[in-house]
């Protein structure tokens, strides 16, 4: 079942008297439950093709239907709403809020859609627990490795219960290890929990785990495979 | 400082009324506008009946007030005559510790001088026992039996009705030629110093607001952008501008409220402790304390009133609170990607 659904998407804008085609003419289908790539060089578009799908930005062009409804025609509050119930993000800085504990941190996007706290604080604990971190709940971004943020980033965007989890460079700030880590904790959560992924990357290891590549160059979709035909051809 | 201002100006005010003609005088119709000896209550012995009729909660002091020439062998000066009865009141009662030489008039006797503090009655005062002072009446053509007056000095023991008072005497007196004057009518150089003095003072706390409006604004300004970052990402995981814009305002709410509570504690502790310890204004200023016909007593007591209390914290809390408005619509103006590439 199709999940999202982009058509002509176009983002351009101006930077001082140049005129920038940051993404041009996407057409995409995304089905339920893929854990999908975006791979490209910088300044390709992943990232902002990412903030369209998320709401952060506007197209210029196009539309955008995700689970049925066209977000780009929502008003900023409802757009605000809908990413709040409909989708989770995963940050390339972990982006979480230094003065709140692993535990606050997830539970912070689930006090922002008024769950229950008791619901919370179990939906909380749990995820922290599938990504391997309970026993450090109670310590601050701090006083954890950029890996163990970045689980906790991927707990909080899951624990709110999402249909879509975008994720932005989500290793280019881990070895390899933590990276390799990361990306199993996502690859397994994504099959366990049957929530959709699409993550942008430039990270072979990244887009090994990846089910489908998507390959984007100046703005466009040059490519769009399955892993095992990438696979081959790299390997090739 | 608001204390102290209050507390100064009562003191003033409150002398003013015992050195002066009480908190409501009754006297001739047109008489304030231009006095004359022969502009006298003529019978005083039924404007009296009539006063004492009414129960005033306090007293009733009736004086007679002339302009005498005061002649030595050498000099003459104009001065004021005040005639009242030498005990009970509230003039005696105030003077009658100023006594610097002979001894305190008694019952149709005179032979002391004091010193008030206030050299406008100093140069200027004579006080007599009423029956002494009467004989000028007497020689402007009243009759003594009458028991003539130029005025009755009405002094409140709750101050705060004076309006419902002054209404009852008007009423009571209506048929009388007479009129009742409260003391701001009746000294309204004294009034317009209060207000002027006041002003001074609010000018002075409007400075001090401001400083505290850009104190808090930078603050709580600087906050916001400190946390840019922070607010991007609750807007990308889904807080909208409208609850952003809530929730820095909530901020500057808890601000004010903190500052208040503070404020409450500091100024209020400040104030008690003044209020019962008392401010030695003649140790401050090194001399007298006298000034528009009146003095301020040598140690003033801080004095807020829970009208003024609300007043300034709603004043302050209003200044503190409207310094968070820009902050918030900075917040709110926030967008997340934007904000999360910083």
């Amino acid at each position: 079942m199709v999940l999202l659904t982009l058509q002509g998407i176009g983002k351009h804008y101006r930077q001082g008297e140049l005129e920038v085609q940051a993404l041009d003419g996407i057409d995409l289908n995304i089905e339920e439950g893929e854990f999908a790539a975006l791979v490209g060089p910088s300044g390709s578009g992943k990232t902002t093709l990412l903030n369209v799908i998320g709401g952060l930005d506007a197209p210029t062009a196009g539309r955008i239907q995700l689970n049925g409804t066209d977000i780009t025609t929502l008003k900023e509050s409802q757009l605000s709403d809908f990413r709040l119930f409909q989708l989770g993000f995963v940050f390339q800085a972990y982006n979480l809020v230094p003065v709140l504990s692993a535990l606050e941190n997830v539970e912070l996007v689930m006090v922002l859609q008024d769950r229950h706290a008791k619901d919370r604080r179990e939906r909380a604990e749990h995820y922290l627990k599938l990504v391997g971190l309970e026993k450090v709940m109670q310590r601050r971004p701090s006083a954890l490795s950029g890996g163990q943020q970045q689980r906790v980033a991927v707990a909080r965007a899951l624990a709110a219960g999402p249909r879509l989890v975008l994720a932005d460079e989500p290793t280019a700030n881990l070895d390899s290890e933590n990276a390799t880590a990361l990306l199993d904790i996502m690859h397994r959560l994504s099959h366990e929990e049957k929530t959709t992924f699409i993550f942008s990357t430039h990270d072979v290891r990244v887009m090994e785990r990846a089910e489908r590549i998507i390959t984007l160059r100046d703005g466009k979709i040059v490519s769009d495979e399955g892993v095992e035909r990438h696979q081959h051809e790299t390997t090739v | 400082m608001i204390g102290i201002g209050d507390g100064s100006h009562n003191s003033m005010i409150r002398n003013a009324i015992k050195l002066g003609e009480g908190h409501l005088t009754v006297q001739p119709r047109g008489y304030i506008e231009a006095p004359a000896n022969h502009k006298y209550l003529a019978n005083g012995k039924t404007l009296q009946a009539k006063l004492d009729a009414l129960n005033v909660a306090g007293s009733v002091e009736p004086r007679i007030a002339l302009q005498v020439l005061a002649s030595t062998a050498s000099n003459s000066v104009g001065a004021g005559l005040e005639g009242l009865s030498p005990g009970g009141d509230e003039r005696v009662e105030t003077l009658k510790p100023q006594l610097v030489d002979g001894e305190w008039l008694e019952a149709g006797d005179e032979r002391g001088i004091f010193d008030s503090r206030v050299d406008e009655l100093d140069d200027y005062l004579i006080l007599s026992d009423i029956q002494f002072a009467r004989y000028f009446l007497i020689g402007e053509g009243a009759d003594p039996e009458l028991a003539p007056v130029t005025r009755f000095a009405v002094f409140l023991d709750a101050p705060d009705n004076m309006a419902d008072w002054k209404a009852r005497l008007e009423s009571a007196l209506e048929s009388d030629d007479v009129v009742v004057l409260d003391w701001q009518e009746m000294m309204p150089q004294l009034v317009q110093f209060v207000m002027v003095d006041d002003a001074g003072n609010y000018v002075f706390l409007v400075l001090i607001l401001i400083m505290v409006v850009f104190g808090i604004l930078n603050t709580v300004l600087m906050s916001v952008l400190e946390r840019t970052r922070e607010f991007g990402l609750l807007r990308a995981l889904g807080l909208s501008r409208r609850q952003l814009l809530l929730l820095v305002f909530c901020e500057s709410l808890l601000l004010s409220l903190l500052a208040e509570a503070i404020g409450w504690l500091v100024g209020g502790g400040t104030h008690l402790w003044f209020s019962t310890h008392g401010i030695d204004m003649e140790a401050l200023v090194g001399g007298g304390t006298a000034m528009m016909g009146t003095f301020m007593d040598s140690v003033i007591y801080t004095e807020l009133s829970w009208d003024r209390v609300v007043q300034l914290t709603l004043i302050i809390f209003a200044a503190t609170l409207s310094s968070g408005i820009y902050p918030a619509l900075k917040a709110a103006r926030v967008t997340p990607v934007e904000a999360l590439r910083t």
